[in-house]
Formats: C-alpha cells, sequence, structure tokens
C-alpha cells in the first residue's frame, strides 16, 4: 500500500514535471486572481479595525437630576452595572464634570465663572458596554430601559451614528464573505478547466492504467494533488506578491498587512477552492476505458 | 478459467453480441476469428469488464459479471494482460517506464519492478531500447514492449485484440511466435484476428464470430471454408 502510495504522487509530480509550463501559468492566473482577493480583505481589514475602534467607544452617558444626592447615584450606578450588556459604570460628580470641562474646553471656562456658583454640572454615570452590545439595536434597548429609571434625567449614546457604524461593520463583514465565495467559484472553474485539460491530454494514460488494474482513487490522486497544489501554492503566491505591494506602499498608504488567522483564512481557500476544481475537472473529464 | 454463458448485448436493441456460450481452460490458446465488426473487440471488453452483459454471465478468474463490484474490477484486470492493435503505449514514457506501469499500479516494490522488467526485457530482446521512448521504436518494437507491458504482472489470461493488424507479415509472424511461446509457459492467450491462418495448425482452438454470433461452435478449425 505504502508503495501504491508513493507511486500514485510520484505520478502526479511527474505530471506536473512534464507540464511544467502551463502549471507555471495557471498558477500565476491564480496568484493574480487571489491577489485581487488580498488586497480587498487588506482594505477591508483596515477600515474593519478603524470601525471596530470607533464601535470601542460606543457608550450611554446618563445625565442626573440636579435633585439626586450622591448616595442614590451610586446606588443607580450599582443597578446599572448589574444589567446584562453592561461591562463597567462610573459615577462621574457635578465637581468631577466641571473639573473635566475646563479640562477639555478651557476657552470656554469663563462660561462657568459668567453662570454663577449656583450653577454646576449635572452629575452623570458613563456606561462601558459588552462589546456584542455595541450595536443600535442593544444600545437603544438598554437606554430605554434606563431612561425610565428614577434620578435619570437625559440619556446620550450617538443615537445619530451608531446605526450607520453598525450597518457599515455589518456590510463590511458581509462582503467580505461575498468576494470569499465570488472568489472560491471563479477560482474552483479555473481549476476545474485546468484539470479538465490535463485529463484530455492524459485521456490514454488513464485509460491504460484502468486497464492495467490501477485502482479508482491511484488514478485520481494525481489530478486531485495538482488542483490542490495549485490552490495552495497560487494562495501563497498572491499573499507574496500582495506582501510586496503592501511594503511598497507603507510610507505613501499606512496600514496593517493581514493577521495571521486571515493568511490561514487564504490558503484554506486556496486548497478548498483546488481540491473543488479537481473534483468538478475529473467528474467532467475523466474517460471511461474503452477498447 | 474463463466462461460465457448464454451472453448477449444490446445497444439501444442492436444485438453486438447474442447468445455467446464458450469456455477457456487455464493454459489454452483460443483465437477468436471473424471479419471486422463482428463483436470480437466487444467480446474482449466482456472479458475484461469494460462492459457488462445485457443478458447471461461472464466468468474470470473467479469474479462473475453479475456480482462484480466497481472496486474489484482492478483486482480483476491485474489478472488479465491486454495487448492492443494501436500498442497503447504512452509516449511521453520510457519503454522501461511503460512496462513497469502495471507493477506500479498494484503497489509492487521499486525494486521488485526493477528485477522483473530487466529480466521480462532482456527475455524479449528489448533490453537494449529500456530507455527509448516509444516514437524511437520500430512498429514491432512497439508491439513487444506492448506484449511486455501485459505480461509483466504475470497474468493468467492474455488478451490480444488484433495485435498484428498494424504490422507487415514477417512482424506479424514473429508476434505470433511470441504468443505462442507466451502459451507454451502456462499462460492462456486469447488472440482476435481477422486472419486465423496465421496461427500455425494445431497449436490454437478456433471461434468464429459473424455479426455477434459465434458460427459453427467446436467444428471450425480455422482453415476450412465455412
Amino acid at each position: 500500500m505504502i508503495h501504491l502510495i508513493k507511486n500514485a504522487i510520484n505520478e502526479g509530480l511527474l505530471n506536473i514535471r512534464r507540464k511544467l509550463g502551463s502549471f507555471l501559468i495557471t498558477l500565476l492566473m491564480v496568484s493574480l486572481s487571489f491577489m485581487v482577493f488580498d488586497i480587498f480583505l487588506i482594505i477591508s481589514w483596515n477600515l474593519g479595525t478603524a470601525l471596530k475602534n470607533e464601535q470601542e467607544n460606543v457608550g450611554i452617558e446618563v445625565f442626573l437630576r440636579d435633585n439626586i444626592t450622591e448616595v442614590e447615584a451610586v446606588n443607580l450606578a450599582d443597578i446599572i452595572s448589574g444589567m446584562e450588556g453592561v461591562r463597567s459604570v462610573y459615577y462621574v460628580s457635578p465637581e468631577e464634570a466641571e473639573a473635566v470641562f475646563r479640562a477639555d474646553l478651557p476657552e470656554q471656562a469663563d462660561l462657568l465663572t459668567l453662570l454663577g456658583p449656583q450653577f454646576h454640572l449635572p452629575a452623570s454615570i458613563q456606561i462601558s458596554l459588552q462589546p456584542d452590545y455595541r450595536t443600535s439595536d442593544k444600545v437603544g434597548g438598554l437606554a430605554r430601559t434606563v431612561s425610565g429609571m428614577d434620578g435619570v434625567e437625559d440619556i446620550v449614546y450617538g443615537k445619530e451614528y451608531l446605526p450607520g457604524l453598525t450597518r457599515a461593520v455589518d456590510i463590511l463583514a458581509k462582503l467580505v464573505i461575498l468576494a470569499g465565495l465570488v472568489l472560491a467559484v471563479s477560482l474552483s472553474l479555473v481549476v476545474a478547466n485546468t484539470v479538465r485539460l490535463a485529463v484530455t491530454r492524459r485521456a490514454l494514460a488513464v485509460q491504460i492504467m484502468s486497464i492495467v488494474g490501477a485502482p479508482g482513487w491511484f488514478v485520481r490522486v494525481p489530478f486531485l494533488g495538482e488542483g490542490l497544489l495549485t490552490g495552495v501554492a497560487g494562495a501563497a503566491g498572491s499573499l507574496l506578491l500582495t506582501v510586496a505591494v503592501s511594503w511598497m506602499l507603507s510610507s505613501s498608504v499606512p496600514h496593517e498587512f493581514l493577521p495571521v488567522k486571515w493568511v490561514m483564512l487564504v490558503l484554506i481557500l486556496g486548497a478548498s477552492s483546488g481540491a473543488a476544481g479537481s473534483w468538478i475537472g475529473m467528474k467532467s473529464g475523466i474517460p471511461k476505458p474503452r477498447s | 478459467m474463463l466462461t460465457f454463458q448464454n451472453v448477449s448485448r444490446f445497444y439501444n436493441d442492436w444485438p453486438a453480441l447474442e447468445n455467446i456460450n464458450f469456455k477457456v481452460q487455464r493454459g489454452e490458446f483460443l483465437v477468436v476469428s471473424g471479419p471486422s465488426g463482428a463483436g470480437k473487440t466487444t467480446l474482449f471488453r466482456h472479458i475484461w469488464m469494460g462492459d457488462l452483459p445485457s443478458i447471461g454471465t461472464v466468468e474470470v478468474a473467479g469474479y462473475r459479471s453479475d456480482r462484480i463490484r466497481k472496486d474489484d474490477l482492478p483486482l480483476l484486470r491485474r489478472k488479465l494482460g491486454i495487448v492492443f492493435q494501436d500498442f497503447r503505449l504512452l509516449p511521453e514514457r520510457t519503454v522501461f517506464d511503460n512496462v513497469a506501469l502495471p507493477l506500479q499500479v498494484a503497489g509492487t516494490s521499486p525494486k521488485a519492478i526493477r528485477r522483473r522488467v530487466f529480466s521480462l526485457l532482456a527475455e524479449m530482446e528489448l533490453n537494449h531500447r529500456r530507455s527509448s521512448y516509444p516514437h524511437e521504436l520500430s512498429g514491432g518494437e512497439q508491439q513487444r514492449v506492448a506484449i511486455a507491458r501485459a505480461m509483466v504482472a504475470h497474468p493468467v489470461i492474455l488478451l490480444a485484440d488484433e495485435p498484428t493488424g498494424n504490422l507487415d507479415p514477417e512482424v506479424s509472424r514473429r508476434v505470433i511466435d511470441l504468443l505462442i511461446e507466451i502459451n507454451r509457459s502456462g499462460t492462456a492467450v486469447i488472440l482476435a484476428t481477422h486472419d486465423p491462418r496465421q496461427v500455425p495448425a494445431g497449436t490454437a482452438r478456433f471461434l468464429y464470430l459473424e455479426r455477434g454470433h459465434l458460427v459453427n461452435p467446436g467444428i471450425w478449425d480455422g482453415y476450412r471454408q465455412l
């Protein structure tokens, strides 16, 4: 069995060596197609990171009524911190709010002096959310619950930009999946066509092998191996080309390269497109032995 | 070892073979003759089960056409050696690699393959040609390579489908002599030919096929007029 497997692998390598030129052309085609996908992934990854950073800052600011005592405010903060989706809460007293105002907007600090010592900024509770609660639906729901609580004057949570941000992140994720699927299908067809041509070119060998008693898998393994290799090597080649392009553009367009997990995903996509392509190619290409 | 029992094969109601009955014993030499289109090749396809009967059963080396599984086909074919009129050698492989193919697909070790192929090529006076490619050989040499490939895995039956069809008379005679020699060493040989007089009288049993039927089985000796 060991010799049989070895022979099947040798057969595949021999086939590739015999038509190295056409194999390299296919490899280049697959690499260039994958490169377009890699660049799209890099843009998506960087855009996604920026959007995620924005989402990180999504939280709720709960402004309290003037008449609420500090003890009541802290009790309210405790209740809110126990609610689903809340990661942490922070009580901002009127004094701290004034200090922050003066620090953030020093040119408008005079306004506070003009309003007199009776005026003070309202106390507030800043709510930070669990990552999966940073969508407009969930933040809105939580905000509605909190706004009905005693002592709450007003609530601010980025009602205007949050739906757009959530949608943008969703669309981006869907686009990546769609592009991956489209690429997987088109590359499978490229590989399928290559394998079908290889099968046609080797029709005599396939027939003779079958007639002299080769098991079906022995005939198929070289083609499957060729498809897999085309897919993986094409994906790996595209990543090398993309690294080069990324390096060249890094000074003019600051960006991050893909994380290891995504690189692995590209390679797996290459392997599966290659395998699917060989399967389609063999299915329609391998002839029945004739006499 | 080989039995055709009431075998008929229809393609869209057209009978390629009809009610064929015969047996081949171990070590026998059978010549199947008949004009072009008589069904000789279809009969051969049924022996290596590249085609199965519409009616009846074929039994070859313990495998029955009505019970054989797809996985058994390679095992059956390893017990057969097949030679074609157009040689069917793989053009991109050397003589050695062509002859070694049946052993490679059966999982034989490289060392055993080398030993067997070298000895067979020497027997068939092809050793000096082992690194040549098929297009560098004469027709006779190509057919000898094809016979070597058919014999390399020690088949129990050698099927030769018009092996001399593309060869001149002198080379044809040598190929027939080689088949007779193979048969004398104990391998059953089934030869399809449109000219049964190539085979010397007394060396073989003859069957004559015409339009898918066996004509006068057991009587015709390959020489007398039908």
